[in-house]
Order: C-alpha cells, then structure tokens, then sequence
C-alpha cells in the first residue's frame, strides 16, 4: 500500500460532493507558491498532486527509506526547493493536500480525479492549473528501444533512488539540464561515454548570462568542471542519429550537425553504450487547460500549446488560471512568480483582499518576472529545436509508440491531405493510445507544420477527452482493487 | 532491503523504489513487448506519462512500472501485448 502524505485535513478526502473554493492541480513550484498566496489571504485549497509528496518534478522529494548522505551534492537548486517546501509548510495545516491523485477531467465547476484507487470529484469556485511539462519527445531511429530514456525519467532513477540508467550511458541533447544531470549522474559514479550537445553552445562564454534565471545553473561551472575532470568529452554540434541493439541498446551513431542540426554524414561514428538519455527541453503539460477550453496558441519559443492569460494569469475561461511550465515553459523561478500573482489573483477575487493590497502585491512578483523573462528569450535561442531534429526518423521508425504507427504511415495519411492533428488521428490511429497523444503530439506537430507545401502549416492539438489519462473502468465504478 | 519476484526470478529492492527503478537497477531493461509488432519496450519518459513500461504487476496487466512503489512479495511479469490479468 502506498503511504498517504497528511497535511491535518486528510480526513476529509473521499466525501461525495466534496467542495473547495480553489483547487490547484499540481504541486510543483507553481502549484505550491499559488497555494502559498491564496491561503495566508485565507482562501480555502485543496492541492491535488500526482506524487506522493509537494515539490514537483523539479523539487522532488525523497521518497521514504532513503535518506540523504551529500546534500551540498544536490546543489542550490536543492536548498531553494527546501526554502520554498518550509514557506509550504507554514500553511499547510490549512490546506487540504490530495497525493497521488490524478485529475483526469475538467467539467464546468468540478473537476474528476483517481485517488488511489477509487474515483471522485471536487467541486471549484477557481482553478489554478500547474501541470508542469515533460521531456520533449524526439524519434530517430531505434528510440524506442529499451534503454533510450528521457532525461527526465532519468533524473529521477539518479536523484531520487541513485540508480544508474546503464554502465556506459550518453546524454544526447540541447540545453543547460544536460549539464546538471550528467553532474548528478557522475556523483553518483556513473560513466558517461559522451554529452552531445546540438546547439553551437560554449558553457563556458555562455553561462554567466544565464544561471540567474535557471536556479540549478547556480552550480553551472561546478558541473563543467566535474565533467572536464572526469575526461568526458562535451561535444556541441554533435546529435544522436540512432540507437541499436538486440532488444536493447548497444550502440549508437552520433554525427557532427550544422546549424540547422541536420548532421553532417562524413562525421557519422558509432559509440559502444547501454544507455541513451535524451533531453531536448521540454514541453507544456496542456491537456487540461485544453480540455476546460482555454485558449490556446502554439508558441515554440515556449515549447509548444499554451494557454492565453491575462496579467493575473487568468485564462480565457473566467475563474481559471494557468502557471508554471504547464503554461509555458520558462523554468522554477518564472513558475514561482507566476504562482504567486495567481494565488493572489484569487483571494482578491474571493473578496480576501482589496484590490490595492492585491495590485501592490502582484506588482512585486511582475517586477521579478519581467527580470527573469530577459533571460528566457537567450536560453530558448539556444536550445530552440532546429529542422534537422525532426529529420532523423527513417520511413519505419515508429513514431506514435502506443499504437505502434511508422513515419510511413504519418506521410501517407498527409498525402492524402490530412490537414490536422485530428484528422492525421482519425486516419492513423496516431495519438489515441494510453499515453493520449502526448509523446506523438508535439512530433506530429512539427512534423504537418514543417511540411513543405503542405495545407496543414496550423495544424492544431490533439482534441483532449476526459479521461486524459487512463482510469480503470473498476475505479469509475467505484470498485476498488484488491492490490496496490 | 527487499525482494520482489520478476518472471519467477528475485530481484533486490529498496523501500521507496518504483518497480521500474528497481528493474534498472538490476540491469532489466525490457519490461514488456508490444501488441502489434512483438517489438521489446522500457521505461521512456520515467513520470508516468508514457506507458512504455506497462507491466503485470499482482496480477494486473498495463500497470506502469514507472509509478508503483516495490513493496515486498511483489509479483511482477513481462507484459506481452496487452497482458493477461488473473482470470
């Protein structure tokens, strides 16, 4: 059985008809500082969260059983992570916190979750949505083979329980978090055979202009230095062409890129490894702002879908707003202030504080994140995915992994004029698997958008339905299973 | 420590490890093969999000390795296709 995490209001969960004044979904920086705002004005939240504990993907907390040995290992963005769980903790005997709770639907006023094994549903006066992101999914070929993993899901194996994804692992990527987590990966005394980098990036000219708006660059030249001394080669304008194995990874090419990423073929060489994490920046999680019907646009320089907010970061649907990387993705610090205008955009609109006293404090956060946006824009020009990335994928490579459907099968769907996401769907079945379109989406969607002379230069989300993530029809009956 | 059973076989495990945690660990990088084209998969995005590392876990098929926790006596088995449950 799982451990449930209490915050004193615990008891209260699984009352049919339950009502909050504002929900928050999600309990990453965003979430939390939201949460923050809203209940010291005297709002009455309820959190629901995935994990098992508040922090997120980025604060993820130790799971029980584990404790830690080197904190100074984790770095700053560590220590931030515990400053802004203690300011949670002052709180949170106030706030009703829901773990391991999966929110799969949004209807009107109320929103449907799975916690644990049974089904229920929560009642909103205000929303507050902070999905966060994940990975940005890349196909070439083989990356379907086990062994290729996000960095993300990586990061979480090294950081949390200290296991190494292999014994010869390559980081292939864009972007300062690679360097973060081969540091993680070498402290925990894992050897990486290369870093590929795809950007024309130069850490050591170009981070002094960026750490201070990623909080976990802090450390960005203790990780370049860990990375020298350990003789790993750091190669910019390097991708990963392919992986292959017998039913896992052995090997991999790796070639030199131009600056449009599209490899330069002579350079081709093949690299004996077991492991490939792959981390090209991330993408919005924004399925649930989609399906309560917020606006949508797609903004690359944000990482794909994302909702249209007003100064208060309220969306287009009145009463519900949207922060963090879920919304976009800008990284903790801009999620942090983004919680916070949210948080207090609420009480004000609940009446728990008067408009000055809400203007003056929102004032505050904007300032902070008109600081940080300077920086977004250079971090995101560095890493912005360039053509050739989406060119890596052979006629057979697989590109929706759930229902097992090929590049071929994408093109000739486009050839006979699929115009949308929704129809390449309908003709291919691409994005109705279990993981709802979320790892063939936003590759479908640079894929119809890039397309040369095609119809379909706007080609739209996925369409998300409730359930936006699989619920057992046991659960939905109410119906609890025996295991965990 | 602990032991969870993979395809009949013991695997060491830690309190608050996941199944696919624990399974990488011990160097199990195949947790299942797919439906249509019998092609072996693992754990891709590690969140949760994915289902790449769906697994017969106690007996109930397309459960994600990536987000139950190990506990001891654990049961765990590849998943073919689209698994089978305990009838």
């Amino acid at each position: 059985m799982r451990g449930k995490y209490s915050t004193g209001l615990g008891e209260r969960r699984g009352i049919e008809l339950m009502k909050t004044e504002l929900a928050i979904i999600g309990a990453g920086p965003a979430g939390i500082t939201a949460a923050i705002e809203a209940s010291r004005a005297g709002v009455a939240v309820t959190i629901l969260d995935e994990n098992p504990k508040p922090g997120g993907q980025i604060y993820r907390q130790f799971d029980e059983g584990f404790s830690i040995i080197d904190a100074d290992m984790l770095g700053r963005d560590y220590s931030r992570g515990q400053e802004l769980l203690r300011e949670f903790g002052k709180v949170a005997h106030k706030i009703q916190y829901i773990n391991h709770s999966t929110v799969w639907g949004i209807f009107d006023d109320r929103l449907a979750y799975q916690d644990g094994k049974k089904s229920a549903t929560l009642g909103f006066d205000r929303l507050i949505i902070a999905t966060g992101a994940y990975d940005r999914p890349v196909p070439f070929p083989g990356w379907t083979l086990p062994g290729v993993i996000t960095a993300g899901g990586v990061q979480r194996a090294v950081k949390i329980h200290r296991i190494l994804p292999g014994s010869k692992i390559l980081l292939a990527g864009t972007g300062p978090l690679q360097l973060v987590l081969a540091d993680q990966i070498i402290s925990a005394g894992g050897q990486i055979e290369a870093i590929l980098e795809a950007g024309n990036i130069n850490w050591f000219s170009f981070l002094p202009g960026i750490w201070r708006q990623w909080d976990t660059l802090v450390d960005g030249f203790r990780y370049l230095r860990h990375i020298w001394n350990a003789g790993i080669p750091l190669l910019r304008n390097h991708i990963i062409l392919e992986a292959r194995g017998d039913g896992q990874v052995e090997e991999a090419d790796i070639a030199e890129v131009d600056k449009n990423w599209r490899p330069k073929l002579h350079t081709r060489r093949t690299l004996k490894v077991d492991s490939v994490c792959l981390g090209y920046g991330l993408v919005p999680s924004s399925e649930l702002a989609l399906l309560a019907g917020c606006e949508h646009r797609y903004v690359r320089e944000l990482g794909g879908w994302v909702p249209l907010r007003g100064e208060a970061m309220e969306t287009s649907v009145p009463g519900i707003y949207a922060v963090g990387d879920g919304s976009g993705v800008a990284g903790s610090k801009v999620a942090i202030e983004e919680g916070r205008i949210a948080g207090t955009a609420v009480a004000r609109s609940l009446g728990r504080l008067s408009i000055t006293e809400a203007q003056d404090r929102i004032a505050i956060f904007q300032k902070h994140l008109s600081r940080l946006k300077h920086f977004c824009g250079t971090l995101y020009e560095i890493s912005r995915p360039r053509p050739g990335l989406y060119e890596l994928a052979r006629k057979d490579t697989i590109i929706c992994r759930c229902e097992e459907i090929t590049l071929e099968a994408i093109e000739t769907a486009m050839a006979a004029n699929a115009a949308s996401l929704n129809e390449l769907k309908r003709m291919t079945r691409s994005g109705m698997g279990r993981c709802q379109g979320r790892i063939c989406g936003p590759t479908l969607f640079e894929i119809m958008s890039r397309k040369e002379g095609s119809q379909a230069n706007e080609p739209g989300a996925f369409k998300p339905r409730p359930p936006v993530k699989p619920v057992s029809l046991d659960v939905l009956a109410g119906n609890p299973t025996s295991t965990s | 420590m602990f032991e969870i059973t993979v395809d009949g076989e013991r695997i060491p495990s830690y309190e608050g490890e996941t199944i696919a945690a624990a399974l990488l660990a011990a160097g199990r990088l195949i947790l299942g093969y797919t439906a249509k084209n019998n092609q072996p998969r693992g754990m891709y995005c590690g969140i949760g999000l994915c289902h790449e590392c769906m697994m017969e876990i106690n007996g109930i098929p397309n459960t994600r390795a990536c987000q139950i926790l190990a506990t001891p006596g654990c049961v765990v088995n590849t998943q073919q296709g689209w698994g089978k449950g305990e009838e």
